[in-house]
């Protein structure tokens, strides 16, 4: 056990040392800090300041201009910073051409033409524009709705219906969801809550495929550099292979850990600050799921680390290492794949399907914990025995393969001889 | 009390017999030399002893004990392809080495400081192994192995790469080490390196022993009967004496080649009365003839 200890605390601190290592720490929120702040600045383009544009409206019912001037007028006044110019056609005539080439010139930003019997009949709204990025689209669609909005105000008119009676009557009625899941006091959900909920479900499960399968990556680099600088039969000659694999693992997964609650602190400081000054809604954290990720992270991570500690050791590159990886990573990113299904329906057959599948219970179990209706307490001691009977096969095998493997060099063995290998005392 | 005992030890690689009914005896307290050439099966044997592989049948036994694992932190094995943490510290690795090989850290404050000495790296305590030169590598690793002053040291070919200087601190560590009681296993196909420090040596060759022993007594077993002499005086008579199977001239130096039975005693009587004998040897075959003699017979019976 001394051996083990030590050998781990020597992977701790040479890992963690790595420059690569602080640049694989800092990446991961760095990427997710640029996705938002990217997308954050989409946001702004989409409701922050921008020019006024210009839009030519031909009526061909004739019978709407001072309901569509209104309309647009009431928008411009409540929207000083974003106008939209509203242009009265030269000519009587639908679908001028000279119109829609000032739409390609750019002279103008959009050009809509409403057919005669928009207000009784079937007419359409007939819109050109120059092109589809994101601006444009929304160009448009404020448009249509201003212009919608008079078309309804104009059929008001005509059934002598006032407005303000029609907005009386299509009033909503206000909805207050309330949680009353696992803890005893309801709560009442805002807006935006519901969907901020599901995102920290998938931020447990991402969270956990990081620390899995982003971190025990490392363990094959390890292997694969050991082998390369020959220190391995110096190791073996103090060591047995399990110890040094045991070894191995338990560094890795410290760091894991590390990582992982680094990465955690940073995620829910900025969740809570930002969901508070910025989104104007609760975020709440399930804290009593913590002891749960951190048993299920540990066996997941010896799982995977194992296995990988097994491939490294028949490998000479981590190009090789790479092939072997493939039906690995799939499995690993299975989870990923179907989270929204599973986020939907966490108490469904998908899900508990998954659930049992031991190489990504840890995955599925830590998104279920997370979400509503959480799974049964049966279900999660199930998943749990399960897994911790399916780990020590696992890694019982991968010592086998990691005790021959490690020495060889050269040529990959194939599986047959591997298969070989398990089957040697 | 036998440090390291073999019995009918063999290991196939596939269709090749890597090491086929070896026994070895190492006492306790020795320095012993396994010999051969190239793919001999050297390697394979001191791997066996290290449990690194295990035999396909035999027994081997590390201090009376069966299982290599009980006393793995009583031995310091040097592998034949050397390697350490490149990006670690050269006093950080020999720490290192000394914690999992079963010290405590009291002892390794005082053996690492000690041991850098030994082997002249102090200046390099706190440089990456990286930065360490071949030899310096070399002497490095050596440390290593010893850093938990183990009973027993195996070393595969521990002079490859280490200049005639570093070779001789080696040696010089390596006689210290038996004068305190300690057992020395080395491999090597260089003969005259043995032929210097072995009491015992087992020469294997397409992994079957083919001689194995005290030194001194094999070679005494494997007497030339050649003579190596420097006269002064008329010569011509030596080659007519009964004794004399036949002579050959070097400059001044003559090899004179005995019969089985002939005394070389009897032979410097007969010089005596007739010339000036300036000098006398009877030339004990070298390690490296027996070596060829042997090696070279064994492939010649093969073909």
């Amino acid at each position: 056990m001394q051996k083990i200890l030590k050998i781990a605390q020597r992977e701790y601190i040479e890992v963690v040392r790595t420059k690569t290592f602080l640049l694989s720490i800092l990446m991961t929120p760095a990427i997710i800090a640029i996705v938002i702040f990217i997308n954050s600045l989409t946001q702004r383009s989409i409701t922050g300041p921008r020019p006024p544009r210009t839009v030519l409206v031909a009526d061909m019912s004739k019978e709407l201009t001072g309901e569509i001037k209104a309309s647009f007028d009431q928008y411009n006044t409540s929207n000083p910073q974003r106008q939209i110019l509203l242009q009265e056609p030269a000519t009587d005539e639908g679908f001028d051409e000279s119109a829609k080439k000032k739409v390609r010139d750019g002279q103008l930003d959009a050009y809509i033409v409403l057919d005669k019997d928009t207000v009784e009949g079937t007419g359409k709204i007939h819109s050109f524009t120059r092109g589809t990025n994101i601006a444009e689209l929304d160009l448009l669609s404020t448009a249509e709705n201003l212009l919608n909005s008079a078309i309804v105000n104009r059929r008001c008119k005509v059934r002598d219906i006032s407005p303000e009676l029609l907005s009386e009557l299509r009033r909503r009625v206000p909805v207050e969801r309330m949680d009353i899941g696992s803890a005893s006091q309801q709560k009442r959900l805002k807006e935006g809550e519901q969907i901020a909920k599901t995102m920290v479900s998938f931020f447990f499960m991402f969270l956990m495929f990081m620390g899995i399968f982003g971190m025990g990556q490392h363990i094959l680099t390890s292997v694969i550099e050991e082998k390369n600088s020959r220190v391995m039969e110096v190791l073996l000659s103090a060591v047995s292979p399990f110890e040094l694999m045991a070894g191995k693992i338990l560094g890795l997964a410290g760091i894991s850990l590390t990582v992982i609650t680094l990465w955690a602190a940073a995620a829910i400081g900025t969740a809570y600050y930002g969901a508070s000054h910025w989104w104007d809604v609760n975020i709440e954290l399930p804290a009593e799921i913590i002891p749960y990720f951190v048993i299920y992270f540990v066996l997941g991570f010896l799982m995977f680390s194992s296995i990988l500690a097994g491939i490294g050791s028949v490998c000479n590159t981590l190009k090789e290492a790479q092939s072997l990886m493939m039906p690995i990573t799939f499995m690993f990113i299975l989870p990923m794949v179907a989270w929204f299904n599973l986020a939907q329906h966490p108490d469904g057959l998908l899900a508990r399907v998954l659930s049992f599948l031991p190489p990504l219970t840890p995955m599925v179990m830590t998104l279920r914990l997370a979400s509503t209706p959480p799974p049964s307490f049966l279900e999660v001691f199930a998943s749990i025995i399960l897994l911790a009977a399916f780990v020590p096969a696992v890694m019982w095998l991968a010592a086998k393969v990691f005790r021959t493997g490690v020495l060889m060099y050269g040529k990959r063995p194939g599986l047959w001889e591997v298969i070989h290998w398990l089957r040697q005392r | 009390m036998n440090a390291i005992l073999l019995e009918d030890v063999c290991k196939s690689f596939g269709d090749v017999h890597a090491v086929n009914n070896l026994n070895v005896n190492v006492p306790a307290g020795s320095i012993y030399g396994f010999l051969g050439p190239n793919g001999a099966g050297k390697t394979t044997t001191i791997r066996m002893i290290m449990n690194i592989i295990r035999p396909d049948s035999g027994r081997i036994c590390i201090f009376g004990d069966h299982s290599t694992e009980q006393v793995k932190t009583r031995i310091g094995y040097m592998p034949e392809e050397r390697g350490l943490y490149r990006k670690m510290k050269v006093a950080k690795v020999l720490s290192f080495f000394g914690a999992i090989k079963g010290c405590n850290a009291r002892d390794l404050a005082r053996q690492v400081p000690q041991w850098l000495e030994r082997v002249e790296l102090v200046d390099w305590a706190d440089k990456k192994v990286e930065e360490l030169s071949r030899g310096m590598h070399q002497k490095l690793q050596f440390a290593v192995t010893v850093i938990n002053e183990p009973d027993l040291v195996i070393l595969d070919e521990p002079f490859s790469g280490l200049d005639p200087i570093n070779q001789d601190l080696l040696k010089d560590i390596i006689l210290q080490m038996r004068e305190a009681g300690k057992t020395i296993v080395f491999s090597t196909h260089v003969m005259h390196e043995a032929e210097r420090l072995c009491d015992f040596i087992l020469l294997i060759n397409k992994g079957k022993p083919i001689l194995d022993g005290r030194l001194d007594e094999i070679r005494s077993g494997y007497r030339s009967h050649t003579i190596a002499v420097e006269l002064e005086g008329d010569t011509s008579f030596i080659k007519t004496l009964p004794m004399v199977r036949q002579t050959e001239s070097q400059g001044r130096r003559m090899e004179i080649s005995l019969s089985a039975a002939a005394d070389p005693q009897d032979l410097l009587k007969e010089l005596v009365g007739r010339v000036k004998v300036k000098a006398f040897e009877v030339k004990t075959p070298s390690l490296h003839e027996i070596f060829v003699r042997l090696v070279g017979k064994g492939n010649a019976e093969d073909s």
